[in-house]
């Protein structure tokens, strides 16, 4: 059994302008271990999508259809009294921008102690102690540096304590939320090889949603891309960006555009042509495909019939006309 | 004007700031660059390493210590008031975050009139709307007739920064300061301003400052790239040479983490676990090391055997060329460069 199931998911905010379908029957599934990357530009519901795992959404969101498992456990409609104690010990959640979330006025040693003793009250505070020492180490936190504060810290190694924080009651699914955005390139790779690491080093399994696709590239055993609400494409990191060397096997145009989008230094010295126009407003009803305004290779049927996703690969699927042939 | 090819000369900029504790921070601490007409120089590096205050020493929005910025014949380092009001008007200055650097409460035509306004440049209120409205048009910004009546909170961040540009390209400008331009923007939104950047800069003749922390947009964008590391110019040269040939280790990091590749940093043979792509933190300006900058995070330095000179001297940037190019200047400031290929 999946330590994540997610099934015909639909999430609806309710806003001025009406109801608002952010994520639209999506289904998804994290193995122990494995972690997966959910891709996309802001307000395709990636981040709606992972804050309804532990029931983080935001109170004019409702579930509207389908169901969330989280090892053995019937997620939607749960109370917050029953969901409260799964949160920190299944599920962790990093939130974007994190770092700044620290308590200023607290050492980072005590907040991670704090977090542990909350969670679990029985604790020993020698063991709970060594506990916050060990994840600072396994975050590359000097125990030198480890009652240092916040502000003491730069920015890339404030995230790395709220890894450590989120990591407290050895939870069994973290889902980080574009951890490395506000940092520069040396920190980003710094994270990405610490979330790599511990997900090796602590069995853990890791949803990491993001809309760079290098990030996911380096971290994720498979990729979720998502536009406007919906699954566009899903495969083994390798069957989408292709094996080292081969070219990229991404089928949907979408997921073209955004490989394509950041600069290789190892290809050629031309800027890409970037997607133009912006996704559909998600309080209209959309009919043909959701892509179709902005795909460079649209075609009639894409304005009238929505296509679904088919497998194009073993585990790989994509709702593109394109590829379920419905051109001809 | 005094007919010379550069629009930006900066010559030995030294930027210190007080710090706590009588500590001074070596923001900028020696830098030294050319920008000629029609030029996109990037300045690469870590946050903290003194890009951004190169910037705001070239716009004037602080005063160096010490050094010149020469602009169009005329040097700005001590010029005030009007003097300094009308060298701005040459050079204008993009910044990060489209969501901050707009009025919320001005719409998108009131936004692009006031550089305008402030300058005195229009004779009538008919001329500026014209101009206006071309500095639109030249910003993608289209129908500009319509765009101009809106407010920023209905435009995406893409559209917004299209604003800030048209804000700069209004004056007519010989450069632009574009500090980390489309670093807040969507993944797809970034490659339409950084194309129209380099467009404004084939059709308009523009020159740019370009400050970034990925190396691999400024390899695409500019001319010529700076790699900077706390306030030092550590290597300079053509996009394609230091990037095909870098020859400062920390520019070898950098590509390894921009590079787009699979795998970051190397593999402990032991614990089989990916090692630090840099071991420890950017040192801060405030507490410089002393001889090369660079030594204590130095993979070069290690592999080397720690070799004193790199303690205890600071290596300046000495031109390295490739064998048999003469016209490419490639400079690199370490007391053991990768030989050039």
């Amino acid at each position: 059994m999946s330590l994540l199931e997610i099934t015909d998911l639909s999430i609806d905010y309710l806003t001025e302008r009406g109801t608002l379908r952010a994520v639209d029957c999506v289904s998804l599934s994290v193995e122990r271990g494995e972690s997966v990357g959910i891709a996309g530009e802001s307000g395709c519901g990636k981040t709606t999508l992972g804050l309804a795992v532990p029931l983080l959404l935001a109170p004019n969101a409702t579930v509207a259809t389908g169901s969330i498992t989280l090892d053995g456990t019937s997620l939607v409609g749960l109370s917050e009294k029953a969901m409260d104690p799964m949160r920190w010990t299944k599920v962790a959640f990093v939130f974007q921008g994190a770092m700044n979330a620290l308590n200023p006025v607290h050492r980072i040693d005590h907040q991670i102690l704090e977090a542990i003793t909350t969670h679990e009250p029985g604790i020993d505070v020698g063991a709970a102690r060594a506990r916050v020492l060990h994840l600072l180490d396994a975050v590359g936190i000097a125990p030198a540096r480890a009652s240092s504060y916040p502000h003491e810290f730069s920015g890339g190694m404030r995230q790395r304590a709220m890894i450590a924080m989120s990591l407290a009651c050895r939870p069994r699914l973290l889902i980080a939320d574009e951890p490395t955005t506000a940092l520069d390139v040396i920190s980003q790779a710094q994270i990405l090889s610490l979330l790599n690491n511990l997900r090796h080093a602590e069995g853990l399994s890791l949803i990491l949603i993001s809309h760079d696709l290098a990030a996911i590239k380096r971290v994720c055993d498979r990729v979720v891309v998502m536009y406007a609400g919906i699954i566009v494409e899903s495969g083994s990191t390798a069957s989408i960006f292709g094996t080292s060397g081969a070219a990229p096997s991404a089928a949907h145009p979408y997921t073209q555009a955004l490989i394509s989008a950041h600069p290789n230094l190892h290809g050629t010295r031309v800027l890409a042509e970037g997607l133009s126009g912006h996704p559909p407003d998600l309080s209209q009803t959309m009919i043909g495909c959701r892509f179709a305004d902005r795909c460079p290779m649209v075609m009639e049927v894409c304005h009238k019939v929505a296509p679904t996703l088919v497998t194009i690969a073993p585990g790989h699927v994509a709702a593109c006309h394109l590829v379920s042939g419905e051109a001809s | 004007m005094t007919g010379s090819p550069n629009v930006l000369e900066v010559r030995d900029l030294v930027v210190h700031f007080p710090g706590r504790h009588g500590v001074v921070v070596k923001a900028v601490d020696g830098v030294s660059f050319d920008i000629a007409h029609g030029e996109i120089l990037a300045l690469v590096g870590e946050s903290g390493c003194g890009k951004s205050t190169i910037a705001l020493s070239v716009m004037r929005l602080l005063v160096p210590n010490s050094g010149t910025i020469i602009s169009g014949g005329e040097d700005l380092t001590n010029l005030r008031g009007r003097a300094l009001r009308r060298a701005r008007r040459r050079m204008q200055m993009i910044f990060q975050d489209p969501f901050g650097s707009l009025d919320a409460r001005q719409t998108v035509y009131e936004s692009v009139v006031e550089p305008l306004k402030i300058h005195g440049v229009g004779d009538s209120a008919n001329e500026r709307r014209t101009m206006v409205l071309e500095a639109l048009d030249f910003a993608h910004l289209r129908p500009p007739q319509r765009l101009a009546g809106v407010y920023p909170h209905e435009l995406s961040g893409g559209q917004r920064q299209r604003v800030a540009i048209a804000s700069a390209i209004v004056l007519g400008p010989e450069l632009i300061v574009a500090d980390e331009p489309v670093s807040m923007l969507d993944v797809s939104a970034r490659a339409g301003i950084l194309r129209l950047m380099v467009d404004l800069r084939d059709r308009l003749g523009v020159s740019y400052l370009f400050i970034t922390h990925d190396l691999a947009v400024a390899w695409v964008v500019a001319d010529r790239i700076a790699v900077v590391y706390l306030g030092r110019i550590v290597e300079f040269g053509t996009s394609e040479d230091l990037v095909a040939a870098p020859a400062h280790p920390y520019t070898k990091a950098l590509l390894s983490v921009s590079g787009g590749d699979d795998q970051v940093g190397n593999i402990d043979p032991v614990t089989g676990q990916v090692m630090d792509v840099l071991p420890g933190e950017t040192p801060s300006a405030a507490n410089v090391p002393t001889g090369c900058h660079f030594h204590p995070r130095c993979p070069r330095y290690a592999e080397l055997g720690q070799p004193e000179i790199c303690r205890a001297a600071d290596p300046v940037l000495l031109i390295m060329n490739k064998r048999g190019s003469t016209t490419r200047i490639h400079e690199v400031a370490c007391h053991f460069p990768e030989e050039p290929q």
